[in-house]
């Protein structure tokens, strides 16, 4: 479980995240839109700890950072490590062993090249590969399905699906709406650093079509496409 | 870009460029007093220098900025500024043939370029716990062969202060692989606190240095087996100016070391005991400065 209460974050006079309250619970996904620069990675990285905020965030485990696997938009990777050493740097960091790391490579990736010679997808597959093999409690996914081909992509989202039964807590960020729907409990609208709209499963139609009509409005007519 | 890094660290440009120019002559002199190969450590450090500027990546990058015939010039002035003050000292200590090679290579090096890095993986002893050395290794590997060669020497020629710069050079080596701090992702991903973090990549440098310098010291020990105290004295030298430099970098930490913490370094390498105080100094602002992401 991880609460949040009246959390801010300034950037200088720049108020990016204004009084967030929200509580993520055990067993359930929880899907966080917006548009760009509404605050959705500067949420994640005040819930993971990598940024000072005001506020309060309470969390059962504790620290929330030792028990969580936080995927980033953009894996970082050293130059001339190879993905196999990747994973191995990731569970070290948690006391972590696994005998095959080969075995445990559901993604098919190419484990003994260098992480930095693979493609952005590949890049990303290898960076979930590492946090759920730290068996983390809590999950951020940021953008987990961009750049993902379709087997992969299915191959997420049923692993979504299972760190659900597992009891994990799972936060996802995604620009496609229909993997959202397919995966998440909740999904809630950030917009200009708070949260404006909250909906459950059976309202995802809705906000869909909430979000078409105010994202599109008039823009592809002014096109005036013939 | 230089410029800048240097404003970054606090420094203004001028200065650093004349405290540039007193270390370069400083080690220079050290050098030629210390050893009779000197001119070949030269020769071989100013070739790396100019292999780097040769990067096929800086090379395709400059080409894209500045077309086919600029790039040849730009190239020239590169090498030319960055041989110079080697070709002068060369001059200087009467090295005529190396300081021609030097020259030649110079010219030869600003028209071609060539890959630092190989599309094959290379295996390394420090996979299982990496990344320092498992990255700083493959950057690195072919320094340890010159540096094996060079205890190889010395044995064969019985110059022990050879084989004590050999082994020297190992740690120097490794060194650099804490030259730069990571992104804070990979220190933020460890679930202990800044203590047993510290504690443990120290535990991890000692032993892989170890394994790399090794096989010089037992060479040297050996061959040299009356001097076996000495040996050992370098030896643990060498892991303490390593431990000063991993304790440095996170004091520093996320930014890269300052100025202060390179002249501290530079006292040591004068003064070694130094690092009996300044070890536990960094380590303390290590600690502190890590508290932030480890919980």
């Amino acid at each position: 479980m991880i609460e949040i209460k009246n959390l801010s974050k300034n950037f200088g006079s720049h108020e990016v995240l204004k009084d967030i309250n929200i509580q993520f619970d055990n067993g359930k996904v929880y899907g966080i839109v917006g548009e760009n620069g509404a605050g959705k990675t500067t949420l994640f990285k005040c819930i993971s700890d990598l940024e000072d905020y005001d506020g309060m965030i309470i969390s059962n485990p504790n620290p929330i950072k030792n028990h969580l696997g936080l995927l980033l938009t953009e894996p970082f990777f050293f130059q001339k490590i190879t993905g196999k050493e990747y994973i191995q740097l990731l569970i070290n960091a948690r006391n972590i062993h696994i005998d095959d790391i080969d075995a445990r490579n559901i993604f098919d990736l190419p484990l003994n090249q260098y992480a930095s010679t693979y493609s952005t997808g590949m890049k990303k597959k290898l960076a979930l590969t590492a946090i759920l093999l730290q068996a983390n409690d809590y999950f951020i996914l940021d953008e987990p399905f961009n750049g993902v081909d379709i087997k992969s992509n299915i191959i997420i989202t049923e692993l979504i699906h299972k760190l659900k039964d597992l009891g994990k807590t799972v936060i996802i960020s995604s620009h496609i709406f229909s993997k959202l729907s397919d995966t998440c409990d909740e999904i809630h609208l950030l917009s200009q650093g708070s949260f404006v709209r909250s909906v459950e499963k059976s309202d995802f139609s809705s906000l869909e079509s909430e979000m078409k009509e105010l994202t599109i409005g008039t823009k592809i007519d002014r096109l005036g496409l013939t | 870009m230089i410029n800048r890094r240097f404003e970054d660290a606090g420094i203004h440009p001028g200065l650093a460029y004349f405290l540039l120019v007193i270390l370069f002559l400083g080690l220079s002199i050290y050098l030629f007093e210390k050893t009779e190969f000197a001119q070949y450590f030269y020769l071989l450090f100013a070739i790396i220098i100019l292999g780097n500027l040769s990067e096929t990546r800086r090379t395709e990058f400059l080409k894209i900025c500045f077309g086919d015939e600029k790039l040849k010039e730009i190239r020239l002035l590169e090498n030319i500024t960055c041989a110079v003050p080697f070709l002068i000292f060369l001059v200087y200590k009467q090295c005529f043939i190396s300081a021609t090679l030097l020259a030649i290579l110079t010219i030869i090096l600003a028209l071609v370029n060539f890959r630092t890095s190989l599309n094959y993986t290379m295996w390394t002893p420090f996979s299982k716990r990496p990344f320092e050395f498992t990255v700083g290794f493959r950057n690195t590997f072919y320094l340890f062969f010159i540096a094996y060669a060079l205890a190889a020497i010395a044995v064969s020629v019985n110059n022990f202060n050879l084989g004590v710069f050999s082994m020297l050079f190992v740690f120097a080596i490794t060194l650099s692989f804490y030259s730069n701090p990571e992104k804070e992702y990979f220190v933020w991903i460890h679930n202990v606190n800044a203590t047993k973090f510290l504690l443990s990549k120290i535990s991890t440098a000692v032993l892989f240095s170890a394994v790399l310098a090794m096989p010089v010291a037992i060479l040297l020990g050996i061959f040299f087996y009356q001097k076996i105290g000495i040996i050992l004295l370098f030896f643990c030298t060498g892991w303490a100016f390593l431990t000063c430099v991993l304790v440095g970098k996170y004091a520093a930490y996320p930014d890269e070391m300052n100025l202060i913490q390179g002249i501290f370094l530079a006292l040591s390498l004068w003064f070694p005991p130094l690092l009996i105080l300044l070890i536990p100094f960094l380590f303390i602002k290590s600690k502190n400065r890590l508290r932030y992401l480890l919980k």
